[in-house]
């Protein structure tokens, strides 16, 4: 069985190929907005050299992993799942002799990792031609955040699956789609990173499971988090992320049974 | 000009129609507004939170950022609403819906412009009345002058103008193109941001891109920078801030000139 997820992840990794200029598009959206970035932190720096731990360097390799990343960790806009239960596809993907909820995980975990070949490494590669920082090279640090990342990722699939599969109950679920979203990237520090909220703010924002999307990996990856504390937080990532799959299939459970299929 | 009035009454006639379209789900569109204001709302806030650690950005205060953060956001709440239709206009061609639209004796952009009103984009309007009240708060009020209040509301139509015609431009590409290309939501999308900030943070480049190529700090950092008492960009002379609405109509006029052009050429999708 695990061949076959492993196939369908594959699968989606290729069909992802075939869309090479909206990727193309999709870098030029990220690079500017990394451009854009990166002048406000550099306007922001000139009052004092560090905020937060944060030197300018610092915080222009952090826009730009996130610019990075986003794609990896969430997809903004993502509803093809909400898409396939209102036109009633939905059906023959339950009918499928696999399970539902690991079908659309490994189908997103071969998009991911798309992205982090054809999307993430060219743009953090364009922020270091653009001003001239650099990457980290001890390989412990790598090690750390490649581990980091994926748990991250699949906190990302586990979340945008439960905010369609409000579908079953809600017909148009887009704006709700679009506020979970929003939510989870403000306080995974797509914004504003979290280092520089006030204290209490980023109190709350440690304990949510959004911490882990984006927060965590680049925390390592800018060498912030090592040792032990480094471990605590992956351990608290991993804890939602199992967290987040028990409610997902819980709560898939208890929506695909109530699925009629008409004509069927 | 009786031409001009009875397209513009076409085009009201049209909006009511969708509107009134929509209203019969009444719930609907009530809960998509307070989701879009609670998302704009929540992302405005958001961009605050960079004056915790810092006092200010290359000499603007929290306040001030978020008065031209809020022009910029309504200027472009406007332009979401009214520009939808233009927006989605790689959309209609690919459904080969222009050609459709095209036998109709009217004026096309009129019948593409009103074409996707939606009201809950209303919603996304609000992020600017929230700023521009948060901004008051935090600026502890404005000396308020009748030049200022022109100043604002002439620069928010120009700027609305502006990112419209940037919308049409990009739809006039798709004649050849088929699909609205990344450029054009860069400008618009990547626009809103930049001119979120002011404009001297960006490279000399780019500030005068903004200017005099896009003009869309006319629409929005300019009439700021009057509010606020601040002295303009590039050393431009005060009375600069009253050319937006030239400025703007100068903009729309070869958006709609390069639109006609590209009307004229075009030959469908053939699907």
């Amino acid at each position: 069985m695990l061949r076959f997820y492993i196939e369908v992840a594959r699968t989606a990794f290729r069909r992802q190929l075939i869309y090479r200029w909206a990727n193309i598009a999709g870098l030029i959206t990220n690079i500017v907005f990394g451009i854009i970035f990166s002048y406000v932190m550099i306007a922001l720096f000139q009052v004092r050299s560090m905020a937060g731990g944060y030197d300018l360097e610092d915080a222009l390799r952090y826009v730009w992993l996130v610019q990075s990343l986003v794609m990896v960790v969430l997809t903004f806009g993502w509803y093809e799942l909400m898409l396939t239960i209102r036109s009633g596809e939905v059906v023959s993907d339950l009918s499928k002799p696999c399970d539902f909820y690991w079908y659309w995980f490994s189908r997103e975990i071969g998009r991911s990792c798309y992205y982090v070949f054809y999307r993430a490494l060219p743009t953090y590669l364009a922020g270091m031609l653009l001003f001239g920082f650099g990457a980290p090279l001890d390989w412990r640090l790598w090690l750390a955040f490649m581990l980091s990342l994926p748990v991250g990722a699949m906190i990302g699939i586990a979340y945008r699956f439960l905010f369609n599969i409000a579908a079953f109950w809600i017909l148009e679920a887009r704006a709700l789609g679009t506020l979970a979203t929003v939510i989870a990237l403000v306080f995974t520090g797509n914004y504003v990173p979290l280092p520089f909220f006030p204290g209490w703010l980023h109190t709350i924002a440690d304990w949510l499971p959004f911490s882990g999307l984006m927060n965590v990996p680049a925390q390592i990856f800018l060498g912030k988090l090592t040792g032990l504390p480094m471990l605590l937080e992956f351990l608290r990532q991993s804890l939602w992320l199992v967290v987040l799959t028990l409610i997902v299939r819980a709560v898939t459970a208890q929506a695909t049974r109530r699925v009629v299929a008409q004509g069927g | 000009m009786q031409e001009i009035s009875s397209d513009l009454r076409l085009y009201r006639h049209l909006i009511v129609m969708q509107i009134r379209g929509q209203m019969q789900y009444k719930l609907n569109i009530v809960i998509d507004i307070l989701t879009y204001f609670a998302v704009t709302g929540l992302e405005f806030v958001t961009m605050l939170l960079y004056f915790v650690p810092f006092p200010t950005m290359l000499g603007w205060r929290v306040g001030e950022v978020a008065m031209l953060a809020a022009v910029t956001s309504f200027s472009f709440g406007i332009a979401e609403l009214f520009g939808a239709g233009i927006d989605v206009f790689d959309e209609t061609i690919r459904r080969g819906d222009f050609d459709r639209v095209l036998l109709r004796p009217v004026e096309a952009l009129i019948l593409v412009a009103s074409s996707e009103f939606r009201l809950r984009r209303l919603g996304r309007m609000t992020q600017g009345i929230l700023g521009f009240a948060l901004a008051l708060v935090l600026l502890h009020g404005v000396d308020w002058t009748p030049l200022k209040l022109i100043a604002l509301l002439i620069g928010i139509v120009s700027g609305s103008l502006i990112f419209v015609s940037i919308l049409l431009l990009g739809a006039t590409m798709c004649f050849w193109t088929v699909q609205t290309t990344e450029l054009t939501s860069s400008l618009y999308y990547g626009g809103r941001e930049m001119l979120s900030y002011p404009i001297t943070i960006y490279h000399q480049v780019l500030q005068r891109f903004l200017l005099f190529v896009i003009p869309l700090a006319f629409g929005t950092f300019l009439p700021t920078c009057y509010l606020l008492g601040r002295p303009l960009p590039l050393g431009l002379p005060v009375w600069v801030t009253f050319l937006a609405p030239a400025v703007g109509l100068g903009f729309a006029s070869v958006a709609v000139w390069v639109w006609g052009f590209g009307v004229r050429r075009y030959q469908s999708t053939g699907s």
